[in-house]
């Protein structure tokens, strides 16, 4: 465990020599991708293409929801206010990731549903899922980044929205469904050839490295927010004094 | 093929533009509050220590000011 | 279980000492559902289709104006904290606040199913409905209650809807389908009233663990 630990500070503190430089190579790989060696799709055409992002973009605003969820329990158990900065920064990113998901669908949707929105349930639930996290930023962003009262209940409204997110899903299928039904993991293989999905892979690392680097900047920002916060209170004391 | 390449386009494009438009207020705020810290934290210095009253407050933070800003 | 008892007893008696804040909140929604009949001319068409749509945003948004207004009035008398230094349990504070707010919302929504037979012409006072209603409003205001205990914070009363009503998407969707099959006759499908169920459940449960945590000093 104190190994593990040991080396992911390790990790950490190389990260501005070992991030740009992956997510640079990732990017560039998941462009080449989507746009050059997949094959083109015979029934929707290019627009296919849209798919290396749409995808990604979904799973990596997942990922990213699930780092909020993982540190919103480990502010409650550690009380440490540095996870209250990972989760906002997670928080931030995968509402980013979350509007990619629901813009690059939209775009796809039209010319091939005819379409730009439609209340389909994984719309639907996508669209749920972008309010409840912004309402999250948004309570965070109007309090104090050093009152740890804030800081508790932000955490305790991520751990009820990720835990009603299986159910937001559930209720919302029940009520409709139109999205096409999953293709890359399908009970006898993937549906699709497998080049596309070497594709889907590539863009999945890209993706997931940009988020990365984007939760570590975001987090770096935070931590420095509360940190002004934290000297602006002293010197306040000081002159007062 | 034209129509289609429009909606490739401009799915490529929000994502892309997006993502630059989200690093270069990242790489602003970064910048502001790394200013300020240092800002701060000066101030913080000078007061610790105060050489000289008022007057060395003001004119030390006119002096700081520009250097936050570069 | 005698300290829930006592604390319930203080919030039902707060809740009689409030009452000008419960009234507000019933007198908007007779108001929210006034204005629905103008919107919509819910006189003359069937309005069954519509009814358990313009229920239950009533009931929810008399619910959130209520729950915040009872909570913030105690934070500012100071009452909160000084109960945070008694020796009772903090779930029982939970339980205490909890159902003191589900006797407030539960009496506005039967003066709403009431009003509402007598607008729409429509017996909405019938067991099926009451159940639906019931079952609803205890997961409603599990979460309603656990979420006003939001501090102080700036524009208060706007973010405590913009953060419950996403969170209760799927206990709209299952209240108003269940409240259709009740008020139609016919069933929908999907066992919206069990999902109902579950949601209310689930929601009370997980509060009450999580409310200790948030008002935490």
């Amino acid at each position: 465990m104190s190994w593990l630990v040991g080396q992911a500070s390790r990790l950490y503190g190389v990260r501005w020599v070992t991030l740009p430089p992956l997510v640079g190579l990732g990017v560039f790989a998941l462009i080449a991708g989507a746009l050059v060696v997949a094959p083109r799709e015979s029934v929707e055409g290019e627009v296919q293409r849209v798919f290396y992002i749409h995808f990604p973009s979904a799973l990596t605003a997942y990922g990213a929801l699930f780092v909020v969820f993982l540190a919103s329990i480990a502010l409650l158990w550690t009380k440490d206010m540095r996870w209250d900065a990972i989760a906002r920064a997670a928080a931030g990113v995968g509402v980013l990731f979350t509007a990619f998901t629901l813009a690059t669908g939209a775009i796809w949707g039209r010319p091939i549903w005819g379409v730009y929105w439609t209340w389909d349930a994984r719309l639907t639930s996508t669209l749920i899922l972008l309010l409840l996290y912004g309402g999250y930023l948004l309570a965070r962003s109007l309090a104090d980044p050093t009152d740890e009262q804030a800081a508790r209940y932000g955490a305790v409204f991520a751990i009820f929205a990720f835990a009603d997110i299986p159910v937001i899903n559930m209720s919302v299928r029940w009520w409709r469904t139109l999205h096409p039904q999953p293709m890359v993991v399908g009970s006898d293989g993937p549906a699709m050839p497998i080049d596309m999905v070497a594709v889907l892979v590539i863009g999945l690392i890209g993706v997931g490295l940009l988020a990365t680097w984007l939760i570590v900047l975001r987090a770096e920002a935070e931590l420095l927010g509360v940190r002004t916060q934290a000297l602006r209170a002293r010197l306040d004391r000081r002159i007062g004094a | 093929m034209e129509g289609e390449l429009v909606y490739l386009f401009a799915g490529f494009a929000v994502f892309w533009a997006g993502l630059l438009g989200y690093l270069v207020w990242l790489q602003a705020r970064l910048r502001a509050l790394q200013a300020e810290v240092q800002r701060l934290e000066e101030r913080l210095a000078e007061e610790v220590t105060p050489l000289e009253a008022p007057v060395g407050r003001a004119g030390s933070s006119a002096r700081v000011a520009p250097e936050g800003g570069a | 279980m005698t300290a829930t008892w006592a604390v319930l007893a203080k919030d039902l008696r707060l809740l009689w000492r409030q009452r000008t804040g419960w009234v507000s909140a019933g007198a908007f929604a007779a108001m929210t559902v006034i204005t629905f009949s103008f919107a919509f001319d819910l006189a003359t068409a069937d309005v069954r289709p519509l009814l358990p749509g313009v229920l239950w945003v009533t009931f929810l948004f008399a619910g959130v104006i209520a729950s915040s207004h009872s909570f913030s009035e105690e934070q500012e008398q100071g009452t909160f904290d000084a109960l945070l230094l008694a020796p009772a349990p903090r779930t029982a504070l939970y339980a205490g606040k909890a159902l003191a707010n589900l006797v407030g919302l539960l009496s506005i929504e039967l003066f709403v199913l009431l009003l509402g037979s007598v607008l729409f012409n429509v017996p909405l006072l019938v067991p099926r409905l009451i159940l639906v209603t019931f079952v609803g409003t205890v997961g409603y205001v599990s979460v309603a209650t656990l979420l006003s205990t939001l501090g102080a914070v700036r524009s208060r009363a706007v973010l405590l809807p913009v953060l419950t009503l996403p969170l209760l998407v799927p206990l709209l969707i299952a209240a108003v389908r269940a409240s259709g099959e009740a008020l139609s006759g016919n069933p929908d499908g999907a066992p919206w009233l069990l999902l109902l169920g579950v949601f209310s459940f689930w929601s009370a449960v997980g509060a009450a663990l999580l409310f200790p945590l948030v008002v935490e000093q």
